[in-house]
């Protein structure tokens, strides 16, 4: 006979009755936000892994950060052919825009592969399901980790674009205050779209691993990331102006070069003729973007909680899809 | 009746074949040494059989028609406003169109071929692929020509939406260049895809990040939205090893023939040399670095590694 471990054991400190001999329904109950929080670090960790872990140190940089600048790249080039570099306010428009990015793909594809990764390659979705981990603890903090690395990627293609690209700036104008805020609300908002794709894969097969790339290229299109919204027509536009990210994208223009090319005003542009003004000022932004993100959170988390409930009751956890 | 035909109809007057026995043998040695017309036959049959899941697919899963027009076309708008937002000159819009239609075989190339053979191990199906008696890269081409077909209503469709949407006007001097151009592109692409696939078997998770790393990076450097001339020495070297930034130099060279366009690449009859000659170094390095990696990831025993 094996010896049993004596933690395993069942009257183990922890695992056995309580002194007064009855059941203790605190135990069921867990300890509230004290796991949630334990879970939420762990999926961090876990996620920061699996993104990082298959290769070196050097080879994760550059993977990080090539795609975000390659993209940047593209459009200064693209500049530069046309206006033949007397623009230089454009090409600071382009590299936030295309930086930023980053994080809006990397969030909203993080937690939809989640899904897709743990149901469909390694399948272990039904596990996590049933253990006592909170799951929107466990997604959103393998979506946290997912960010972190396009926050690497947006971050250099940043410093890139001002140490190279020759993009104009200035770190005593940059608005503190409104930057924090706008980045609180704007990836807030990116998780929520995050949750509402990953809502959407767990009903759907095959496909799914475009969906999050679909979604964020309809999003790029209507939301001044690299183009203001004025080219386009005035109902893309109207559209344009109800989604967060287009106020997000804005907000982080203002706070870091204040002055520069709005995307949301300017000449022919839907907001311009209806508030008669050139741009937004900060407080519309923050005001704006905080009411479209509250819209995009309750709607992700009723989409996600209905999509939860319907994914047990027809037994989707568990199927794979052979995508 | 003479003994042409499947396998099954050769039984009628010739006993001992039958679907499963090519042609009577006195021993399992001699069976097992294949003719050369039963090999030819055999890879010739693997070549469709793995082109036709790809075909068929165009018709049994229709939601490609969403994400695989939709999606490259969003993308092609998102640069051509850029464009428009920078009132350049309408060519520019056109080579924005051309450079997306072309996407659709780049993401073929990089998505369904060279990564292909790590989906398939991580679903189990790589080891039957070595274990059945065909050359692998008979497989290889199979893929490749499915993913053709099916690339090419993509990047047909993006190419007349996008056309008809923004108003490209395509101005044609020389047909048969432009029609061989873009042959030869293709098939240098998918001798690439041919090449990476192998280079894929070795690796494990690694293979989905560099795929992703693919992408915007040798967008980038093929000029995929601009000319290539205007990146130098660096559009000089994608010249030399990339199909896409050669055959997207030459095809809008032949397309817009009228039209401005910066000097500094070579002539398209020059770059359909070029083409050529990646066709053929191309398909040899696959071939090469299939045998070598095929006997490498046997010995290290990665050919059957799943969920790595």
């Amino acid at each position: 006979m094996t010896a049993v471990d004596p933690a395993l054991r069942p009257d183990a400190p922890g695992l056995a009755s309580p002194a007064w001999g009855g059941f203790d329904p605190a135990r069921t109950r867990g300890r509230g936000w004290i796991d949630i929080r334990h879970s939420f670090v762990t999926a961090v960790r876990l996620g920061w892994k699996m993104e990082a872990n298959w290769t070196d140190p050097l080879l994760f940089f550059i993977y990080s950060v090539a795609k975000p600048l390659a993209s940047a790249l593209i459009l200064v080039v693209m500049l530069d052919v046309i206006s033949g570099g007397a623009k230089p306010e454009y090409r600071a428009f382009v590299v936030v825009g295309s930086a930023l990015w980053s994080f809006v793909l990397s969030g909203m594809s993080g937690l939809a592969w989640m899904i897709l990764d743990d149901r469909e390659r390694y399948r272990m979705l039904k596990y996590l399901y049933v253990s006592p981990s909170d799951f929107l603890a466990v997604m959103f903090g393998r979506g946290v980790a997912r960010i972190g690395v396009g926050a690497m990627g947006a971050s250099i293609t940043l410093a890139v674009g001002v140490v190279f690209l020759r993009v104009p700036f200035e770190i005593g104008r940059i608005d503190w205050p409104l930057l924090l805020a706008v980045m609180t609300l704007g990836l807030t908002s990116i998780l929520a779209i995050g949750l509402l794709l990953a809502a959407i894969c767990m009903q759907t097969r095959q496909e799914s691993w475009s969906y999050p790339e679909a979604a964020a290229g309809a999003l790029f299109l209507i939301s001044g990331v690299v183009f203001p919204l004025s080219v386009l027509p005035l109902p893309v536009q109207s559209l344009g102006l109800l989604t967060p990210l287009t106020w997000w994208v804005e907000g982080i223009r203002h706070a870091l070069f204040p002055g520069g090319v709005t995307a949301i005003g300017g000449p022919g542009s839907l907001y311009t003729r209806l508030s008669g003004a050139p741009s937004p000022t900060s407080g519309e932004i923050v005001v704006v973007l905080l009411a479209t993100g509250a819209v995009a959170t309750l709607a992700a988390v009723a989409v996600f909680r209905s999509s939860d409930r319907r994914a047990k009751d027809r037994g989707l956890l568990d199927q794979t899809t052979g995508s | 009746m003479t003994a042409r035909g499947d396998a099954g109809r050769r039984t009628v007057d010739a006993p001992g074949r039958n679907a499963f026995v090519y042609r009577p043998t006195a021993s399992p040695q001699e069976a097992a040494n294949w003719t050369p017309r039963q090999v030819a036959m055999t890879n010739f049959r693997t070549v469709l059989g793995r082109a036709y899941p790809r075909v068929s697919g165009l018709f049994r899963e229709k939601s490609w028609v969403f994400f695989e027009i939709l999606l490259p076309f969003l993308a092609t708008s998102a640069f051509v406003f850029v464009y428009r937002a920078l009132e350049a000159p309408p060519q520019y819009i056109g080579f924005v169109v051309l450079g997306g239609a072309m996407t659709a075989f780049w993401l073929n190339v990089i998505w369904m071929m060279a990564q292909q053979l790590w989906w398939e191990k991580s679903q189990g199906n790589l080891e039957l692929y070595f274990a059945a008696p065909m050359h692998i890269m008979a497989v290889l081409f199979g893929m490749a020509f499915g993913g053709f077909v099916m690339s090419s209503t993509r990047a047909a469709a993006v190419l007349v939406v996008a056309t008809a949407v923004y108003g490209v006007s395509f101005s044609v001097d020389q047909w048969a260049l432009l029609i061989g151009v873009f042959l030869l592109t293709l098939a240098a692409l998918y001798g690439l895809g041919m090449m990476l696939a192998s280079l894929f078997l070795m690796w494990g998770r690694e293979a989905w990040h560099l795929t992703q790393l693919l992408v915007e990076p040798v967008y980038f450097v093929s000029g995929l939205n601009f000319p290539i001339a205007r990146l130098g020495v660096l559009g000089s070297v994608a010249i030399s090893i990339l199909p896409l930034a050669v055959g997207l130099d030459a095809m809008r060279q032949l397309a817009f023939a009228g039209s401005a366009y910066p000097a500094g690449t070579p002539a398209p009859a020059i770059e359909a040399g070029i083409l050529v000659a990646m066709v053929v170094v191309f398909i040899v390095l696959s071939r090469w670095t299939l045998a070598i990696l095929e006997r490498r990831a046997r010995s290290e025993g990665r050919l059957s590694v799943r969920w790595q």
